[in-house]
């Protein structure tokens, strides 16, 4: 191994570890705008890494990802949900069974779940990327953690979007990525789903007069 | 080219009922061209009747037998329903229930729905498979909140939500497929395509496959509506307008399903059928259990319908489970009877529904002397999805059943004897809650006489087949669900 790709090895453990961090944020943070934040500056970090998976592989298609992603999931898909928070004028969260100080511990729980679960099951043939799948695997966790204790419905949509981001990592960290045509596919679902969902916040707001996903208690048996 | 032919209809039909403000033109447009799209998929089928195995653009497309069937479903569904929409909607467009521009855009989702549904079957791809997958989903939550009163936003809002978060979790297990498989194939462009996969699928690590299919199984099983991840599902069927709701229960669940069939059979090359397989078992079963209270204490005839629509996957997913030829083949039969005898009584519950304005299995009486076809069709198809004799549904249950029995695993023989409970009870729940709106005498305020000609062409369509597969199975058919076995066992 080259000196630059042990230096860039480094520099993906160090990404990899400040977006758990992000989404650790999701995790404790109430207020929803410094959710968008986290989630942005995460999706920010995950083009770096896929930038520097491009730039050392020398695989055309990545850039192009990396690109997309850019373009993507740092500015548009975060613009549009400062958007709708701005459009339904909910600032934070509310406390809900589990609290902050829980749902951290809980995270931490979930952190070393992941890393012990993902090393008894894949050898790590490739030391470039050594430590990420745990950490994927984390952040896909903790989204799914988020989505289960959170009741608006814009932290649920960033719950999603830390599932999906904690994916991507995956999918580079042990392929360098989906095929293009795949990854084109899938960034097309994730706009339309993050806009379909951001229309229906704001439909909900309107008519139920709150975003809290616990006033949707009528259909039942 | 022929597939992608079959990919284009539904497209050109959904641009083209866009533009077209009147219902009076664009019902004419749609019912047109899912029946081009019908008739187009018959050829096919005679296509994969010959050669088995048709490709298309640089194998991007690949159809055999097991997509077939799907795709067979999904047209002839599609455009049953599309000639029940013209009537149903063209009801409620009279009542006021919402304004003709909103059919514009009814129109466009139900044919991009169709067009997702197609892209499932037919890609070779499974990460295209997935995006396909999560991109039905996107094209019908406007459809199951199309009313945008406030149930059906919650509904659409569960149904977005659970139902993306499943699918996600369902990319893990792409990803783990194709990360073991780039182990073998090397090559990034097809090293995900189902027809490369299931040649070298024996080389593929057992840990990743594992937990590849564990993580698929839950993922597409929530949108198939397995239990226990089905909970999106009775509020999505009940509040989505009726055709939709047809669709739903008879195509969008059986299109989820074949994605955990194709993984199925990877799975089971690698590491042979018994995982995979029980894993299957346990979740079909679990399914049929789950709907049985639900069933027999129901109030909403809708909620009625989709709990047994979580009850029929269930069987399916039980008939590969067993995994022998009687069990493959049943399964196979079992989804095309299902999807037929479903999607018909919803447009009954659908015509209902027209009449009585109400969901509420109390408030109906009567329907034999307000909607004398309605109600004849609807206990011929009641008495088909309990599976009684002769109707269709009887012979797949029977063959799954006998599968199951036959096996002569303690396993599947206990299955078997819980499932033949289930669907007794089953039985019981269905009679009791539904002959009740179809007897008695209705309250005098209610007009008599059917509300539009197209729902009945719709459901006489369907009504034909119910038919014809009690009395025999049709040699195509035949032909295909064999095929379907030989996929599966070969794995």
């Amino acid at each position: 191994m080259t000196e630059q790709v042990i230096v860039s090895s480094r520099t993906i453990d160090i990404l990899a570890v400040l977006m758990l961090m992000m989404t650790i944020v999701l995790v404790g943070t109430s207020r929803l705008r410094t959710s968008i934040w986290a989630y942005a500056i995460r999706s920010f970090l995950l083009t770096w890494v896929s930038g520097l998976i491009a730039y050392f592989s020398g695989i055309h298609h990545i850039f192009i990802a990396t690109g997309i992603s850019l373009a993507l999931k740092v500015i548009v898909i975060p613009g549009f949900l400062f958007y709708i928070v701005n459009k339904t004028k909910v600032k934070t969260e509310v406390e809900s069974v589990i609290n902050y100080t829980l749902s951290l511990l809980i995270s931490c729980g979930l952190i070393l779940i992941a890393y012990y679960s993902m090393q008894s099951i894949i050898k790590f043939e490739n030391a470039f990327m050594g430590h990420c799948l745990p950490v994927s695997l984390a952040i896909t966790l903790l989204g799914f953690f988020v989505m289960i204790i959170r009741k608006k419905a814009i932290t649920q949509i960033l719950g999603l979007l830390a599932m999906e981001d904690g994916l991507f990592f995956a999918a580079l960290s042990t392929s360098y990525g989906m095929p293009l045509i795949v990854e084109l596919g899938v960034f097309f679902d994730i706009l339309v789903s993050v806009i379909i969902m951001g229309i229906y916040v704001y439909r909900i707001k309107e008519t139920f007069d709150s975003i809290d996903t616990d006033s949707l208690r009528e259909l039942k048996e | 080219m022929e597939i992608l032919t079959l990919l284009i209809i539904p497209v050109i039909t959904a641009t083209a009922c866009v533009f077209i403000k009147k219902h009076s033109i664009s019902k004419y447009v749609s019912i047109a061209g899912s029946f081009i799209a019908f008739v187009y998929n018959i050829f096919l089928n005679y296509n994969v009747y010959t050669y088995h195995t048709l490709s298309g653009l640089n194998s991007f497309f690949y159809l055999d037998a097991l997509s077939i069937l799907s795709t067979q479903i999904v047209t002839l569904v599609g455009f049953a329903a599309a000639l029940y929409s013209a009537g149903y909607m063209e009801a409620e467009l009279h009542e006021g229930v919402f304004r003709e521009k909103k059919l514009r855009w009814y129109y466009f989702l139900f044919h991009m729905f169709i067009f997702t549904m197609l892209l499932v079957c037919v890609s070779n791809n499974l990460g295209i498979m997935w995006v396909a997958i999560e991109a039905t989903t996107l094209a019908t939550t406007f459809l199951v909140g199309f009313y945008n009163k406030k149930p059906h936003q919650e509904a659409a809002w569960k149904y977005i939500i659970i139902c993306t978060v499943g699918i996600t979790l369902a990319l893990f297990g792409v990803i783990l497929t194709y990360h073991s498989a780039k182990g073998v194939i090397g090559e990034i462009g097809y090293a995900l395509n189902w027809s490369e996969l299931i040649t070298v699928a024996d080389k593929f690590e057992p840990h990743l496959i594992r937990l590849a299919f564990l993580f698929i199984l839950i993922g597409y099983g929530t949108k198939a509506g397995l239990a226990p991840m089905h909970t999106w599902l009775p509020d999505a069927h009940s509040q989505a307008p009726s055709p939709i709701s047809a669709l739903f229960s008879g195509v969008l669940l059986n299109c989820s399903l074949y994605g955990i069939i194709r993984f199925h059979i990877l799975t089971s090359k690698c590491i042979g059928p018994d995982y995979s397989g029980t894993l299957l078992m346990i979740f079909g079963l679990i399914s049929v259990l789950v709907s049985v209270p639900f069933i027999l204490i129901q109030k909403d005839y809708k909620r009625l319908l989709a709990f047994s629509s979580i009850e029929h996957i269930g069987i399916i997913a039980l008939g590969f489970g067993f995994g022998g030829m009687y069990g493959v083949y049943g399964a196979g039969l079992h989804a095309f009877n299902h999807a037929v005898v479903k999607s018909l009584l919803f447009f009954c519950s659908g015509n209902l529904f027209l009449k009585y304005k109400t969901r509420e299995i109390e408030n109906i009486k009567g329907a034999i002397k307000t909607i004398p076809i309605t109600a004849v069709i609807s206990i011929i198809a009641i008495f088909a999805i309990t599976g009684t004799p002769p109707f269709n549904i009887f012979v797949s249950e029977f063959m799954v059943l006998a599968d199951g029995f036959s096996s002569g695993s303690v396993l599947s023989i206990v299955f078997s004897s819980l499932l033949v409970i289930g669907i007794v009870l089953i039985f019981i729940g269905f009679i009791n809650n539904m002959f009740k709106m179809i007897f008695g005498s209705p309250t005098t305020d209610i007009p008599r006489g059917e509300v539009s000609k197209f729902t009945i062409a719709a459901m006489l369509f369907l009504l034909f087949f119910v038919l014809v597969v009690s009395i025999y199975v049709p040699p195509v058919l035949n032909e295909i669900l064999h095929n379907i076995y030989d996929i599966v066992r070969n794995a």
